[in-house]
């Protein structure tokens, strides 16, 4: 894939239960994040089986994916911050370098 | 100034969220919503969470052993019971051992009788009276921040969030100079300007360790649950539109940690010294702990037992003839007693769902300025739909709008004098020859007045000449709304020529709590609208080729029409009747004489429930309370709800389960993949499980999680009530909603489930939803189940197993009452 013009970034994508997506999102405005996209009702397998992702009325419960792109030197703080809430409340993370072509938006 | 590491501001907010979880969110007024105060905690189990809540908030969480020891020697508890309960609770112990534990929670010493509080940990570093002092005046900023009426203008910076805009006025607050003395404007000046710099810093001067940092938060919010709870709505469940002012998580604890160190001076902090955290231990068998658990344990299985036992032989069985209506309830408990009336007073089938049918809709009616969302909380509105005249009643239309929009404009300009901290005077001797009449009348003849007073509010006259139809909703997402609902109620054949979608709603006057008289399922609002625009959604050519497309076939004379219920008066209002075609004209005129026929039927078997009701004349009796500006118990609302039943009606047809049962409607064989199952157990059972806890605690603990006494509410901006003139903010239901004079009226039970449905099938719904998992296995909920009417009740155990339900009086082989 040809990268020229590009300008390298660190993704961070998160899945948590519904509920826990307001909180997310503060951590990533406080941690620098200029804005963030989320997916609702994401259904998946892990550890303790198969999760529900979508539920018809409760939008609280089901899981959902937010995904930010941030600048590298604005990662770790955003990555201290969901290991914080990871600590304790159920949800996975992960982590890759990306691309981006308007950088000024996520500056 | 310069601002803290990105990292620890991220740190700070997780820290305050995670602290923030033994508070319960609190809605605005307007639309009152009913919550788990410990659903924060739900993971952690009944037990542990409760016991969180003894700790943090100094609440007792189980009905008083005294009161329990009254409902055993009036029956309503049996020796039997309590066996059962030890047993259950402590499989290990011989019949001798039970006999022992038996005998002790039997003769307990009188002082043991009532749970004693545990020391708050939210005290603090102060004296009782100065740590009052901070709370009241944090009290006063978060009241002034978010605009209460009587501050008659908005507080400078409140775009800025609580602590920036208190940063700036705080310097010429004197309740703070007195707290602080002369150091107060130089402390104020080394304040940074974000609160989590604020928060971080406050703690490092105070010495408190960073692994205590999330207690000596939590101590803080503690200190003002309400406010607390208002900020916790605020970020986690207010919706983008909302126009509610919102208050910050984080800004509360900077704030208010702020001015208990201004206030402390060189006293230190005790969170270093101990951080109890929210791990928990499970109680001592020789704690109140457990005896509490096991009186609670055995006032619910008797209910359980008497349940389990009508539903396992009900009295009749549903119709098989075609119906002249089938009518669609609100889940609602108070929808039972007209459910059973209905079907008694003529040839009509009865279903349960959730009031809200399914549209998930902001709603607009043609005389209000603002949509409202009328939905659950658990989902977002996915549209907006309006209300608007029909074709060729513009006229009218414009006339109505017209006349509400003087009225709305009158009504809010009396109330802006009246909020006004001088204008109330200045009404009273200007309009008080005009109002004065009135108010007379309303005081001494409540039930004399002849429009019920809900028409007195043109926002909620119907709307002449106007009508909704699900425009804003693609085709698509119509025809799948309606299968969902057609399918999980188990109504997909048979149809009646009338189907009837019935929302519901209160009626009071002069209660700041009157939405929480109304539907749940519509974000505590009136169900009408609703009910009117599934109705319209049903009756579209298009949806119905679209559901027979998908195998359901809806007859075409088959006309669905919306309606509202009373609950204050058990009236009935069908809604858009001017829509009917001419050929339903005959049947609905039947159909709502039946209506009324059962309406005063269940007021005058509900009123007399009531304090200060008789059943002679019970309608009128009805009607009067719910016009009375001095009724502080206009209806008993959800009290006494204790069980969440789904199935077909066939399980439940001819009980009288006393108002006091959720009754969701559900046919597992159209349901082979248990979807609607799912959606039943993780939605409706969910919102059933918040209203059965709020009831719970606020019978168990009035003073910490009920609103107190209704005749001392002093409403705050729209927000919430505070008991007297400042303090506070105060959750949860008023005493009288759930007290008669000093007796609890409700009885505090735990939701019991009754599903009947393949228990395999049930249990892979749980299996893939935690909240479930959390539900049933942490104590909060009991599920009693069976595959089918023939098949015996089984009781699902934590971890999943199921185990065969046996009446206490024939689980134990001993049942003499010990010497």
């Amino acid at each position: 894939m040809n990268r020229s013009g590009l300008t390298a970034m660190t993704r961070i994508e998160v899945v948590v239960a519904g509920e826990d997506v307001p909180v997310l999102s503060e951590v990533f405005t406080a941690a620098g994040a200029t804005g963030y996209t989320s997916i609702a009702n994401v259904s998946g397998v892990g550890h303790h089986g198969f999760h529900q992702g979508r539920l018809a009325f409760n939008a609280r419960d089901a899981l959902t994916m937010v995904i930010t792109v941030v600048p590298d030197e604005r990662a770790d703080a955003v990555l201290a911050g969901v290991r914080a809430l990871l600590a304790d409340r159920p949800g996975v993370m992960f982590v890759s370098d990306t691309y981006v072509s308007r950088p000024e938006y996520f500056r | 100034m310069t601002r803290s590491d990105p990292a620890v501001r991220a740190r700070v907010r997780v820290d305050v969220e995670a602290a923030a979880r033994v508070v319960a969110p609190l809605w605005p007024l307007t639309s009152f919503i009913a919550v788990n105060p410990l659903e924060g905690l739900l993971e952690h189990g009944f037990e542990a969470a409760t016991a969180q809540a003894r700790r943090w908030l100094g609440a007792r969480c189980h009905p008083d052993l005294a009161w329990l020891e009254a409902a055993h020697g009036a029956g309503r508890i049996t020796d039997a019971d309590l066996r059962a309960s030890i047993l259950a609770r402590h499989p290990d112990l011989d019949d001798d051992g039970v006999t022992a534990r038996l005998e002790a929670l039997l003769h307990l010493p009188a002082d043991a009788s009532a749970l004693p509080r545990e020391p708050i940990r939210g005290d603090g570093p102060l004296d009782p009276d100065l740590t009052a002092m901070v709370d009241g005046v944090v009290a006063s900023w978060c009241a002034a921040f978010t605009g209460s009426g009587a501050a008659g203008w908005p507080m400078p910076g409140r775009g800025e969030g609580l602590y920036r805009a208190w940063r700036q006025s705080a310097p010429h607050d004197p309740a703070l100079a007195r707290l602080a003395g002369r150091r107060l404007r130089r402390e104020l000046r080394q304040l940074p300007e974000d609160p989590e710099d604020a928060i971080v810093e406050t703690l490092a001067a105070r010495g408190v360790a960073p692994a205590s940092h999330r207690d000596e938060m939590r101590r803080q919010l503690c200190r003002l649950p309400g406010w607390a709870g208002y900020a916790r709505w605020s970020e986690q469940w207010a919706l983008p539109d909302d126009r509610t002012p919102r208050l910050g998580l984080v800004d509360l604890v900077a704030v208010r940690l702020v001015h208990e160190h201004l206030a402390a001076g060189a006293v230190a902090f005790p969170a270093a010294a101990a951080a109890p955290g929210l791990c928990t231990r499970p109680p001592d068998p020789a704690t109140p702990d457990d005896r509490a658990a096991l009186w609670l344990d055995a006032y619910e299985r008797h209910y359980r037992d008497e349940l389990l036992t009508q539903l396992a032989s009900p009295a009749a069985t549903a119709p098989q003839r075609r119906p002249a209506a089938q009518l669609v309830f609100c889940i609602d408990a108070r929808s039972e007693g007209l459910r059973r009336h209905v079907e008694a007073t003529g040839d009509y089938e009865t279903f349960g769902f959730a009031g809200f049918f399914g549209v998930a809709i902001r709603f607009r009616a043609l005389v209000d300025p603002h949509p409202r969302a009328q939905c659950p909380v658990l989902v977002a509105p996915q549209v907006t739909v309006e209300e608007r005249p029909v074709p060729g009643h513009e006229q009218a239309a414009r006339r109505h709008l017209g006349r509400a929009r003087s009225a709305l404009a009158a009504k809010a300009a009396v109330d802006a004098a009246k909020s006004g901290a001088g204008g109330a005077f200045a009404l009273a001797e200007a309009a008080g020859w005009v109002t004065g009449p009135g108010a007379a009348a309303r005081t001494f003849m409540p039930g004399r007045r002849v429009a019920p007073a809900r028409r007195q509010d043109p926002r909620t006259a119907p709307a002449v000449g106007a009508s909704t139809d699900g425009v804003g909703f693609t085709l698509e997402e119509q025809v799948l709304y309606a299968e969902t609902a057609l399918v999980t109620m188990g109504l997909t054949e048979g149809f009646a020529p009338l189907v009837v979608l019935c929302g519901h709603r209160g009626q009071t006057t002069n209660n700041p709590h009157a939405s929480a008289l109304d539907c749940g399922a519509c974000g505590g609002n009136p169900g009408g609208p609703n009910a009117r625009v599934a109705a319209a959604i049903f009756n579209r050519d298009e949806v119905r080729a679209g559901l027979h497309d998908r195998g359901i076939t809806i007859p075409e004379r088959t006309w669905f029409l919306a309606a509202e219920h009373d609950t204050t008066t058990d009236t009935v209002a069908i809604l858009d009747k001017h829509t009917v075609p001419s050929e339903h004209a005959d049947a609905v005129s039947a159909l709502e004489a039946d209506l009324a026929t059962a309406g005063r039927r269940l007021a005058a078997e509900r009123v007399e429930a009531l304090p200060g009701g008789a059943r002679r004349h019970a309608a009128r009796h009805a009607a009067a309370r719910a016009r009375d500006w001095a009724e502080v118990q206009p209806e008993w609302g959800l009290a006494r709800n204790a069980a969440f039943i789904v199935g077909p009606r066939s399980m439940t047809a001819g009980l009288d389960l006393a108002c006091r049962t959720f009754l969701h409607s559900y046919d597992h064989r159209v349901d082979p993949d248990g979807t609607a199952i799912e959606t039943i157990l993780t939605a409706p059972m969910v919102v059933a499980q918040w209203i059965n806890a709020q009831y719970y605690f606020s019978t168990v603990d009035p003073d910490v999680f009920g609103a107190g006494d209704k005749t001392l509410h002093n409403p705050v901006g729209g927000i919430g009530v505070l008991v007297g003139g400042g303090g506070d903010l105060r959750a949860g239901l008023p005493r009288q909603s759930v007290f008669d004079g000093d007796q609890p009226y409700h009885e505090p039970m735990r939701l019991l489930t009754v599903v009947q449905a393949p228990l395999e099938r049930i249990s892979a719904v749980i299996d893939r939803n935690d909240v479930l998992g959390h539900l049933f296995d942490g104590g909060w909920v009991t599920l009693a189940a069976r595959d089918d009417p023939t098949a015996p009740w089984q009781l699902r155990q934590a971890g999943g197993t199921w185990e065969p339900w046996r009446h206490a009086e024939r689980s134990v082989d001993h049942l003499e009452v010990p010497a």
